[in-house]
């Protein structure tokens, strides 16, 4: 876990953090590759809530070159498939998310990030 | 248009009409509930199409079986007599092996009784000859008595026959769904923790959520992950955070770990369900936008056995929270080591209720739904309890569902988004509870109160905390 269409929902949530919070990005990473069954129409309608560069520069910085620098306008069967393999199939199991703004580490064991904020960086 | 006749559990009567209804919305056909008593043994409904019984039969885990109705009637005489008019029903399966099988409810059976009715029906004229073990038709004769207390054999002779209605249908299958509460039991269950939710009320939860594949369902409380189990199994990708991270992985950490959550999910074939589990302070979420997330189903902690917690300090503690991170001595900072943790603070469940709302205004597309339990103290629930929040609006039949303990109980919220935009990510501000003295609700302070045996309140001098302080956290 860590899958990317959940990284694709997450920012840096550290107090007055607000420039380059988003993506975080990816080291040291232990990927897995899990097959999960297609379901195409559920990646059509998540697309709009996606946002599509951060999507590709991420699935780039784990070796996935599937995707297109542009969003297509519309999407091929082909493409939906490159799409639902880099959302539900790439697994992060270990690693870290680094904030690009801040530079706070997410650390991810098990699958599970750690994403709760040291008490000097919670919101007052 | 075909009428049906559920069998149903007479547990849980004020989820049942709720669930049928939510079923009939997330497969999108009509259901009408014909019954003129809706509580009974036995429920009349009138679909539209055939093909919609097989949803009621996928889903509905209060409902046992699941008849055509060829006649209903006070008495035997009557129901011969309609089905006697009718041998057109019968057509279709002259020829096929069958059986009748008596039934009732709040009753049993016994001596030569079943096989006398049975014998009654010789009119139907059935040439296909009878098959106990595996029939092409199951008919049902269904006796639904009324309930009472009875203390001697005498007594229990004279009921026989003495039901308020017989009825005479079809069967059609067996609930695939309620099977399902006993295989996933939490005693078989290959994870579970001293809070997790029994399955019957998960699955039921589930079903208010209109679960079914490719909707995205996501638990801000997941502890041990009950309900998320139930989500999955109905199609659903689900979701979980919690702020206490051990409550998903288990006591076990390190490499070739999977964690208690994902054994379980295994477990019942759903693990590619779980989209991610993720350890955050709801009420400092890192969850960027709003609007994606199909339902939010939980049951929050309400400090009984278990409080809720978020980042902070108790007021009482000497010092306020930190402005700069915490220096060790060898130079690094603490927040950076793996095992740090940050101080917590309790979570009044008046405030954790409110943001909840706010929180599925916020995360919830247009129409998805919150299902959440609110603990109450019986005597003192009021409608106003449950927050009003602009975009959402609470969905209940009749006073609602409850599961009622005695002095207090815990009542199924379900509420829907009516809003169309995403709105603001909710600040989660506590709220001054002390302006709400007079009109406090039913859940507030509630582990106090549970463990006070549920005394009035001593309105004289109301002993409001400000920021929840007594709110158990066992």
């Amino acid at each position: 876990m860590v899958r990317l269409i959940t990284h694709n929902m997450l920012a840096c949530h550290v107090r007055n953090c607000n420039k380059d919070n988003f993506p975080l990005i990816f080291s040291e990473v232990e990927l897995v590759i899990r097959e999960t069954p297609e379901n195409l129409d559920f990646i059509r309608r998540f697309l709009p809530k996606l946002d599509w560069t951060a999507l590709v520069d991420t699935a780039r910085s784990l070796g996935d070159t599937t995707l297109p620098d542009e969003q297509p306008v519309e999407m091929t069967d082909d493409q939906l498939r490159a799409l639902h393999h880099v959302l539900m199939e790439m697994h992060v199991e270990e690693g870290n998310m680094t904030c690009r703004g801040c530079g706070h580490v997410y650390p991810i064991s098990n699958g599970i990030p750690n994403m709760l904020l040291a008490e000097h960086e919670v919101g007052r | 248009m075909p009428l049906y006749i559920l069998r149903v559990s007479l547990d849980h009567l004020t989820f049942r009409l709720p669930s049928l209804l939510s079923i009939s919305q997330t497969f999108d056909f009509p259901i009408r509930f014909v019954s003129e008593d809706k509580f009974r043994g036995i429920l009349v409904v009138e679909l539209a199409h055939k093909k919609d019984v097989q949803h009621l039969i996928d889903r509905g885990t209060l409902i046992m079986w699941i008849a055509e109705l060829y006649a209903q009637a006070e008495t035997y005489d009557d129901l011969h007599a309609q089905l006697r008019e009718r041998p057109d029903l019968f057509d279709e399966y002259r020829q096929r092996t069958f059986k009748i099988t008596p039934e009732a409810a709040n009753y049993h059976f016994i001596g030569s009784r079943p096989l006398e009715i049975v014998k009654s029906f010789a009119y139907l004229d059935m040439r296909g000859g009878v098959e106990l073990e595996n029939p092409e038709v199951d008919f049902v004769v269904f006796e639904d008595y009324d309930s009472e207390t009875i203390h001697t054999h005498e007594q229990r002779l004279a009921r026989d026959g003495r039901f308020r209605t017989v009825y005479f249908g079809r069967r059609i299958g067996f609930s695939r769904a309620r099977p399902l509460v006993k295989e996933q039991s939490v005693k078989t269950r290959a994870y579970y923790g001293n809070t997790s939710m029994e399955a019957e009320m998960g699955f039921l939860m589930a079903n208010q959520t209109l679960a079914r594949t490719g909707k995205i369902i996501y638990d801000p409380f997941a502890g041990t992950g009950s309900m998320l189990y139930a989500c999955a199994t109905f199609g659903a990708y689900v979701m979980g955070s919690d702020i206490d991270g051990r409550q998903m992985r288990g006591k076990s950490k390190g490499p070739d770990v999977t964690p208690g959550m994902l054994r379980a999910a295994a477990q019942y074939g759903v693990a590619d369900k779980f989209l991610d589990l993720l350890t955050f302070d709801v009420t400092r979420s890192p969850i960027r936008r709003g609007g994606w997330v199909d339902a939010i189903i939980t049951d929050p902690p309400y400090g009984v056995r278990a409080g809720a917690k978020r980042i902070g300090k108790k007021s009482t503690r000497k010092t306020p929270l930190r402005e700069d991170p915490y220096v060790l001595e060898d130079g690094t900072f603490a927040h950076t080591k793996s095992t740090y943790v940050p101080p917590f603070r309790p979570y009044e469940l008046v405030n954790l209720t409110l943001d909840l709302v706010l929180l599925a205004r916020y995360l919830l597309v247009p129409r998805g739904r919150l299902v959440f339990f609110l603990p109450t103290v019986t005597e003192e629930y009021d409608a106003i309890d449950i927050p009003v929040v602009e975009g959402m609006r609470e969905l209940k039949v009749g006073d609602g569902s409850v599961q009622d303990f005695g002095k207090w109980g815990r009542r199924l919220i379900t509420m829907e988004k009516t809003a169309e935009d995403d709105g603001e990510m909710p600040k989660f501000e506590d709220q001054d509870i002390n302006s709400l003295a007079d009109k406090l609700p039913a859940h507030h302070d509630f582990a106090r109160r549970y463990y006070e045996r549920f005394a009035p309140r001593n309105n004289s001098t109301p002993d409001v905390p400000t920021d929840g302080e007594s709110a158990g956290s066992s």
